[in-house]
């Protein structure tokens, strides 16, 4: 069932998902991405029940180190840190937003374009990212963004 | 004495019994559901026993996890429902006179979470609506499979341990996908099990062997082997048990007098079976069906093979017959519905390599024909019945695999075989006896072990029930190992300032054409390095978490050690290799050679340039490439070419076949691609060949599209080749066309008698024959109109393939597969064929 997206805070902040989805990817797609989890993971039960036992810490940065973000998931919550921590599950190295975003949210080869073009890389457990794609995949579909 | 007592081996009367029809048409209807009754089954044992984290995972922990989920599954016994396109479902009246399934559903992908399974997760919101073979997944089975089953497994997967236990920097070189794959984070499954004891004395035999066994082992570790095996087969039986019990509560409920009774034969059946040994055809049929569902239930659905049916039944068809309780038809009718049984289960392919590799089935080989262990005809009328209710089901699985030995097998059974080829455009695949035998035996297998081989998952023949081979445990990227040679130990793919492999030295600064050989040597030496160091961490951790005691009960040597098959108890150990690019390779060997060091007609360095610039300005030089007048292209009897294939053949095997596996076995080589000549081909840049970055590689060990013109060059070309270096097996792709031709049939059998003929040991003779026997029309009017084609069977590089089923670049693959005009012996040109806009 989707969430039911009001003005409130909530709104507020997957609007800058949203925004991302729908138009032209920036710099801030990761940050109101995990951002947007985070706050779906803190308002919708649902949402929630699939971090519940759940302890993992995710990397993300740019090839270039101009973007870097760790998401926490302990205790039933999500935790998004702006910088990256020294240790976790799984490391996502990306280009762009753009390659990130194909990574994370294709429907066809643009998954395997990125893989091998360099510009997504991956270390670590993989089954944790399959994890992580279903629960963005999830998101997208509770927000109702039409890619 | 002959076993072929038909007098029509074309059994042209036989047809489809309208329930076999029915079953047929409801089949093909049905679209693949994901089923999660074993993933579900498995986890809930695995907790149960405290599996979870454990270090090392004995055999008899194993064994009490398949026990559980045998005596829990669902006992199918009908299918009343299935689903259409569009996730519709549909009701269906299931006549078929097989009851259980490998999973819960009419046509199910069952999902092994200690494998791959967990790379649907991702996908689990869309796998539905997906464009490339969609599976359907209902709202519930996404809850559990998210909320409860995956979770589970998230340090768990075979790969993963790899990664935690070992983490070998190989693990990184596979992840990149360009240079090879090892294939047992997914499966080893690849071999035939051993079912004579389970045909000549059934299961409660062995349980008590291994009862008596397991209270006079020396050690615990045989002790619990013995163990181990008398539990899986237990299960095995309270399965059977289960079904019988289904069948006859059926039966209670059902007013058809004629329905009631099949429901209480199956019922009867099943209380006999698998425990004692069968003593009807259809029991026998039964029993293999049985052992093949719990086979399946340890050993993922890719590549496990049956072996040599018509030898292991026909004692009990010819009993039968000889009784008079088994007509013809009814036997066609059997192998008919066990067909449907066998194809009711789909591999799980994941959205991305649905992209590179989709389409394949189980590959599920049954091999028919052939020599018995004495050497004499093996040929029967099992042989010819299988061969008619292949040709009437048409279906991708079981992948049907004939063996023809010259000079002992009748000519008339290889017309016979022809005539399936003609009927069913793709099977069965043809295997030379004389030099297959020949070929295992160079490896040391005796001689009979080597006549009684059967054929595994696509081509690779391995001695049926002894033979443990892994065969595809490693898919070898050959072209990259070029591509690291060309560019000093970087590729294209991973980025040109990133060393990937070894320096070998900058092109430009070779003097001679010895200097880049040794280059690429040592980048093949470095490829060949890794993926052996994977395959054998990954059977490592095999050894440690996944024994397999349901495979080891059906296998000759296990009982006798004491012993489970994946530490090294099956009588012959090996793992198999399959080389993907080589006439790729051998072309754009023979082009450097050529232009760079022989005529100097162009530096290396401006070879690179055009390489770099896909060809884009270089026209006139690609022309020249292309050209087998001008540059040697393997298949032309070219001795240069030859040359070059017969050096990577011998190096591959000599790299390879100098390296022990994890159970004490050595690597076999062979060349057969499936899909992946696509896949691969799709990641890879232009080639000193004259191939332009992304198209397709050239399949298994045919030669490159185009370049080879006349057929007799093309066979006589690959009949010179070394077959004791091939025994991983190999797939000659023939796209042959009929047409203008009286008697088709005699020269199609006569042009695979002259190439499998050794000319007294002048050569080996080819090794292996399989066909499309289509044209090109046919193929390009499938893609035009997909829905008009639902069942057009084509044969892919090893198995067959339902053609709607393939992914646009295998489509184009095959549809430019040079097309020999079987009359006149040569190629008919063709322009490359370029996909609707749509399609793509």
């Amino acid at each position: 069932m989707a969430f039911p997206l009001g003005e409130g805070f909530a709104g507020l902040l997957s609007r800058g998902l949203k925004e991302e989805l729908t138009g032209r990817l920036t710099d801030g797609f990761l940050e109101a991405l995990l951002q947007a989890m985070a706050v779906f993971f803190a308002l919708s039960r649902s949402y929630r029940r699939q971090i519940e036992g759940f302890s993992a810490t995710y990397l993300f940065a740019t090839a270039d180190g101009k973007v870097a973000a760790s998401a926490v998931f302990q205790e039933g919550r999500m935790k998004v840190i702006r910088q990256m921590l020294p240790q976790g599950e799984v490391l996502v190295t990306f280009k762009d937003s753009r390659s990130l975003c194909a990574f994370l949210l294709a429907e066809n080869q643009d998954i395997l374009a990125s893989l091998l073009s360099g510009e997504v890389e991956v270390d670590g457990n993989l089954n944790y990212l399959y994890k992580f794609g279903f629960m963005v995949r999830d998101l997208v579909r509770r927000l109702k963004v039409k890619r | 004495m002959s076993g072929v007592s038909l007098r029509d081996p074309y059994l042209g009367d036989c047809r489809l019994s309208p329930g076999l029809v029915d079953l047929r048409e409801a089949y093909f209807r049905a679209r693949p559901e994901i089923c999660i009754e074993r993933a579900r089954l498995v986890t809930a044992a695995y907790e149960k026993f405290g599996l979870f984290g454990k270090e090392r995972i004995s055999i008899l922990d194993k064994a009490r996890v398949y026990r559980y989920v045998l005596e829990a599954r669902r006992a199918v016994v009908l299918h009343r429902q299935a689903c259409a396109e569009g996730m519709r479902p549909f009701s269906l009246t299931d006549t078929s006179t097989f009851a259980g399934s490998t999973t819960s559903k009419f046509k199910g992908v069952p999902l092994y979470p200690e494998f791959l399974a967990l790379a649907l997760w991702p996908e689990l919101l869309h796998v539905s609506r997906r464009k490339q073979n969609p599976y359907y997944l209902n709202e519930a089975y996404i809850e559990e499979l998210n909320g409860k089953i995956f979770p589970r497994w998230l340090d768990f997967t075979i790969q993963e341990l790899a990664r935690k236990r070992y983490n070998p920097p190989s693990l990184k070189i596979m992840e990149r996908l360009v240079f090879f794959l090892a294939s047992k984070p997914t499966c080893i499954s690849h071999t035939i099990p051993l079912f004579s004891r389970l045909i000549t004395e059934g299961l409660a035999a062995i349980i008590a062997e291994a009862k008596e066994k397991a209270a006079g082992a020396a050690d615990d570790g045989r002790r619990e082997f013995y163990e181990a095996i008398g539990e899986v087969l237990t299960g095995m039986v309270s399965f059977s048990e289960n079904i019988a019990a289904e069948a006859r509560l059926l039966a209670l409920s059902e007013a058809d007098p004629r329905r009631k009774a099949a429901l209480l034969e199956l019922e009867a059946i099943h209380r006999r079976i698998p425990a004692a040994p069968p003593r009807t055809f259809r029991e026998g049929l039964t029993a293999v069906w049985l052992a093949w569902i719990a086979l399946h239930l340890e050993n993922s659905n890719i590549g496990l093979s049956l072996g040599r049916l018509d030898q292991l039944l026909y004692p009990l068809y010819r009993s039968d017959r000889e009784n008079g309780t088994l007509t013809v038809d009814r036997a066609v009718e059997l192998l008919g519905f066990l067909w449907l049984k066998i194809g009711d289960h789909v591999p799980l392919v994941p959205e991305a390599g649905e992209q590179l590799f989709g389409g394949s089935g189980s590959n599920q080989a049954i091999t028919i024909g052939g020599v018995d262990r004495k050497g004499a005809d093996a040929v029967n009328d099992l042989t010819y019945v299988i061969l008619r209710a292949t040709e009437l089901m048409k279906l991708r699985d079981p992948n049907l695999n004939a063996r023809y030995h010259p000079g002992i097998n009748p000519p008339e059974y290889l017309r016979r075989l022809c005539a399936a080829n003609r009927e069913t455009g793709a099977t069965p695949a043809i295997h030379n006896d004389r030099a297959v035998i020949r070929a295992l035996m160079a490896k040391g297998e005796t001689i009979e072990e080597a006549r009684d081989y059967g054929i595994i998952g696509c081509v690779e023949p391995g001695s049926a029930g002894r033979f443990y081979g892994h065969t595809g445990a490693i898919l070898l990227n050959l072209p990259s190992a070029l591509e690291l040679a060309l560019f000093n130990g970087r590729h294209r793919h991973c980025g040109l300032d990133r060393l990937i492999s070894v320096a070998t030295g900058e092109v430009s600064s070779f003097k001679t054409w010895e200097e880049f050989k040794g280059a690429f040597i040592g980048q093949v030496r470095w490829l060949v390095d890794q993926a052996v160091e994977l395959n054998n961490v990954l059977g490592r951790i095999h050894q440690e978490v996944y024994p397999t005691p349901i495979m080891s009960a059906f296998f000759e040597g296990p009982l006798e050690k004491g012993r489970d098959v994946i530490d090294g108890g099956a009588s012959i150990n090996a793992s198999g290799v399959a080389v993907i690019g080589l006439a790729d390779v051998a072309d754009s060997l023979c082009a450097v050679r050529r232009v760079v060091f022989q005529e100097g007609s162009i530096p290396f360095s401006g070879l690179l340039a055009a390489l770099q610039a896909n060809f884009e300005g270089y026209e006139t030089l690609r022309a020249r490439l292309n050209n087998p007048e001008k540059t040697p292209k393997f298949g032309n009897e070219d001795l240069q070419a030859e040359g070059e294939v017969r050096f990577l053949i011998e190096l591959l095997d000599d790299l390879f076949g100098a390296r022990e596996n994890y159970r004490g076995g050595r690597y076999r080589v062979g060349y057969w691609s499936m899909t992946n000549h696509a896949g691969f081909g799709r990641l890879l840049g232009a080639m000193p060949s004259g191939r332009k970055a992304g198209e397709s590689f050239a399949s298994g060990i045919t030669p490159v599209s185009g370049a080879a013109r006349e057929l007799t060059s093309v066979l006589n070309s690959l009949a010179a080749l070394p077959a004791g270096r091939l025994t991983g097996g190999v797939a000659l792709n023939l796209k042959l066309n009929l047409a203008g031709l009286p008697d088709p049939l005699g020269l199609f059998a006569a042009t695979v008698e002259g190439y499998f003929d050794d000319l007294g040991g002048e050569r080996d003779g080819g090794l292996e024959i399989q066909f499309n026997v289509l044209n090109r029309e046919t193929l390009v009017e499938a893609v035009l109109r997909p829905e008009e084609y639902p069942e057009l069977l084509v044969r892919v590089s090893g198995y067959t393939a339902y053609f709607r089923d393939l992914n646009p670049q295998m489509q184009k693959e095959i549809i430019d597969r040079t097309e020999y005009l079987l009359g006149e012996g040569r190629m008919i040109p063709w322009e490359p064929f370029v996909f609707p806009r749509e399609r793509r």
